[in-house]
């Protein structure tokens, strides 16, 4: 039984994770809280949804083009809206993601209605068991390409030049442009890896819950409980982040019942910012 | 020769920081209305050991002695209400608001000895203002002004609170030799008015023309302390500022 | 003095002609509008003058409301006596809280406090004492309905002018001048003689306390609370729109923004029923990149407005 939960929240913890390393790292690099985050996951969701339900697609095989195209709309949002408050103070900043927000969840309401949409692959009721603990494949599957992600961006960020840009203009913008980087160029894409990965989550979200344009909010909250408790600045925040709120939540609502499981992320929020604000891996400001 | 009374003591003071030691057993003394010289090139823990004093950074060994009492582990506030003022490196008027609010604000609050209210806060400020020279530039905001002039400000601030300890951190960086002049013209009225200072600088001309005595750190440790022509001709503290080097040419 | 003495003649004056020139279904709005009037100015307490920008302000709303639910409808308390204490409450728990949550700056404040109401509206959404997620009835008022209209309208009216008139003596005290020197510098508010740990919770409890009346209004106005409407994160969002809509730390400001905004977002909504939510989105987006100070900053600059103006907050805010 104890497996069972753990491994619950093992595979839930990798969603999270993933949820969070598009969130964090808009953040880290351009210290921007995208409050519109769980928007982007929305999207991603829908987009899979309807590559499904028009050409059929697999989720697994369109989480490519869904991640694509968000990466695009991420890059134009940033480069021809958010680009103007840049400079600006933080709530500023925040009150725009807000705007956008707000904007993208009720186009999505306007063309797509509030209905609630799943998509349901013919697989979606196979189980397999290890350890002892069914497991719903689409679930596994799930973790499975969210740690895939996260390592493919690990690389890109480590391994390739775009990285190496990336983080350099994170920690020392003016070095950065004195080394020659296109600033705003670097934000415009970070901006679209972020929002891609968040669409990813989004792709992976679908395929195991209901998805409805309202779906967002609540996934921003759960970014933020996520991406502080990991802390700030590595790439492994998230995902030790992300395995630590899975697994807590899912022993947490075992033993209080599923009602508590906002109390519990929340209140974990509210003391980890009290008492070790950098979370667990994040270095020191 | 009459006993001159300590106002300000530091005994031993060691800063610990995660693997590095920037201040090391520094004792010093500060007697009433004198200007102390604080001097040291860049990175002798200058600035470390008036966090200390300020009660803005913990002192991880050592003490301090304000007025008879310590005032270790106090917090900034605490020390400020005692009467015990510092100013900032990088200044740090209230950008937002003019000069008069600046100075009022320090009028309001600062050392619990002599309270003042609103409005005795704001003709306060008035006075003070004509003091440092600053009446012209009154209803000016602060983060407009030019440098020499948000110095000036800084210092305004800091009396306004009643002090009887001043610590002026680097007040003089930037000004032009006139400024420099006028500003060690206003720090010495200061003095006269019986607030002990403890000023750090860089700017020789300054230090050598304001202070009563010098202390000079190096490496976190002080190395030197007496007499401005003493310690200024002191060998070990020309090394610390020319280095090696020194010694190479004058051998 | 005299632009402050201006405008309090002009609320008054206004707020009390509405009720007699207009229908009941304007009084409503209107009383809308003040109860978001009070939500932007409370907030500027904290957000504006204070410089903590919280993004969970709502929380103190959602207390309030439940708070007046609980002492009226199971204590058994008449409307006046519920709304004092339901300010108080709200007011403590904001000061209370504000020791540990305050030490945060920036983001992670904002943050935090985002969390605050997240976990307060799952508590009540738990706790027997506020029937979970079932929502509560208070009890209904003891007069016609259109005294009641009028009721409502004049509470909400009575409040907002009482927290203006505190903000305005405060500001002129050591404690606004607290408030604002730690906006404009803590380190230095510090240095110089100011307790801010303490500033900082009365600022925050201030913020909490009118709030919390204001929650108290609407829950007996509503008749019947549930969480997730009085928790709505989104309100907290308005209430800082309007705020820097209609100027962050003045005191006309956010009543000026609250009023603009609500009048902007009925009307969207009466003649574009189905997109007005994405105007309202847009107009934020908007408002947000080309006047970011506010409408105060337009009312009170001295140089001439013109297109310059608005570029020139966009260079200023660029990378």
């Amino acid at each position: 039984m104890l497996t069972q939960i753990l491994i619950n929240g093992i595979l839930k913890g990798g969603l999270y994770a993933l949820m969070a390393m598009g969130m964090s790292l808009i953040w880290g690099v351009m210290n921007i809280i995208n409050i519109a985050h769980g928007s982007f996951i929305m999207l991603g969701a829908y987009t899979t949804y309807w590559f499904f339900t028009l050409y059929g697609m697999d989720p697994f095989v369109s989480v490519l083009l869904s991640m694509a195209l968000i990466f695009f709309l991420g890059f134009f949002i940033q480069k021809y809206i958010i680009n103007f408050v840049i400079g600006a103070s933080l709530f500023i900043t925040l009150l725009l993601a807000f705007g956008i927000e707000i904007l993208i969840n009720n186009l999505a309401l306007l063309f797509w209605t509030a209905d609630v949409r799943s998509v349901q692959v013919t697989y979606g009721g196979a189980n397999i068991e290890i350890l002892g603990a069914v497991i719903p494949t689409v679930r596994l599957f799930a973790f499975l390409l969210a740690i895939a992600v996260s390592v493919i961006l690990f690389i890109i960020m480590n391994k390739t030049w775009l990285g190496r840009a990336i983080r350099s203009t994170a920690q020392d913008l003016e070095a950065a442009r004195l080394n020659g980087v296109n600033v705003g160029k670097i934000y415009s894409i970070t901006f679209g890896i972020g929002t891609a990965v968040a669409a990813a989550a989004g792709t992976l979200w679908a395929v195991i819950f209901p998805i409805s344009p309202t779906m967002g909010g609540h996934l921003t909250l759960k970014s933020f409980v996520v991406t502080i408790i990991g802390g700030l600045g590595t790439m492994m925040g998230p995902l030790v982040g992300g395995l630590s709120l899975g697994i807590v939540e899912s022993l947490g609502t075992n033993w209080f019942g599923s009602t508590f499981e906002n109390l519990i992320s929340f209140t974990i929020l509210v003391l980890v910012l009290i008492f070790k604000p950098n979370g667990i891996l994040g270095k020191k400001e | 020769m009459a006993e001159r009374k300590v106002v300000l003591e530091g005994k031993e003071l060691t800063k610990d920081f995660k693997g590095l030691r920037a201040n090391e057993n520094v004792s010093f003394k500060l007697f009433e209305s004198e200007i102390l010289g604080l001097i040291g090139p860049n990175g002798a823990g200058k600035t470390t050991l008036v966090n200390m004093i300020s009660g803005a950074l913990s002192i991880t060994s050592g003490d301090v002695i304000y007025n008879g009492r310590s005032i270790k582990g106090l917090k900034p506030y605490q020390i400020g209400r005692l009467g015990l003022i510092r100013t900032y490196q990088i200044v740090k008027p209230f950008p937002g608001m003019s000069v008069l609010e600046n100075i009022s604000v320090g009028a309001m609050f600062g050392s619990k000895d002599k309270v003042y209210n609103s409005k005795e806060s704001k003709e306060k400020a008035e006075e003070i203002a004509v003091f440092v020279g600053l009446s012209d530039l009154k209803n000016q905001r602060a983060d407009q002004l030019n440098i020499a002039s948000k110095k000036r400000l800084e210092i305004a601030k800091a009396l306004a609170a009643r002090p009887k300890v001043v610590l002026f951190d680097e007040v003089m960086a930037g000004l032009n030799p006139k400024e420099i002049d006028s500003a060690v013209h206003l720090i010495k009225k200061i003095r006269d008015t019986g607030i002990s200072i403890i000023v750090i600088e860089h700017v020789m001309r300054a230090i050598k023309a304001i202070s009563d005595r010098i202390f000079v750190l190096h490496h976190g440790v002080k190395i030197a302390e007496g007499e401005p022509d003493d310690v200024l001709n002191d060998e070990e503290v020309i090394k610390a500022y020319l280095g090696k080097r020194y010694k190479q040419l004058v051998s | 003095m005299k632009g402050t003495l201006i405008g309090f003649a002009l609320i008054i004056i206004i707020g009390v002609l509405v009720p007699f020139t207009a229908g009941n279904f304007a009084i409503r709005l209107a009383t809308d509008i003040v109860i978001f009037a009070i939500l932007a100015s409370s907030w500027n307490i904290i957000g504006g003058y204070t410089g903590y920008a919280s993004f969970g302000n709502i929380v103190f709303f959602g207390v309030g409301a439940y708070a007046t639910a609980v002492l009226m409808s199971k204590a058994g308390l008449g409307f006046y006596p519920a709304l004092i204490l339901s300010g108080l409450i709200a007011g403590l728990y904001g000061f209370a809280i504000g020791f540990p949550i305050l030490r945060l700056k920036g983001h992670y404040f904002a943050i935090a406090t985002l969390g605050l109401a997240e976990a307060t509206k799952a508590l009540v959404q738990n706790l027997g004492l506020t029937e979970g997620n079932s929502g509560m009835y208070l009890p209904m008022p003891e007069m016609g309905i259109d005294a009641s209209y009028m009721f409502f309208y004049f509470n909400a009216l009575g409040i907002l002018l009482i927290l203006l008139v505190i903000m305005y003596f405060i500001l002129n005290t050591k404690l606004g001048y607290g408030f604002v020197a730690i906006r404009e510098d803590e380190d230095a508010a510090d240095s110089i003689g100011i307790n801010t740990t303490i500033f900082k919770s009365i600022s925050f409890g201030l913020s909490g306390l009118f709030t919390g009346m204001a929650g108290s209004v609407y829950a007996y106005q509503q008749g019947f609370i549930k969480p997730e409407p009085v928790f709505i994160v989104t309100k907290t969002v308005k209430m800082i729109v309007m705020a820097v809509f209609g100027g962050v730390g003045s005191l006309f400001g956010p009543v000026i923004g609250a009023v603009s905004i609500e009048l902007i977002a009925n009307y969207l909504s009466e003649h574009f029923l189905v997109i007005h939510t994405i105007f309202f989105g847009t107009i934020i987006i908007l408002a947000v990149i080309f006047a970011p100070k506010g409408i105060m900053d337009i009312i009170t600059a001295r140089k001439k407005i013109g297109l310059s103006y608005f570029l020139e907050n966009i260079r200023k805010n660029r990378v």
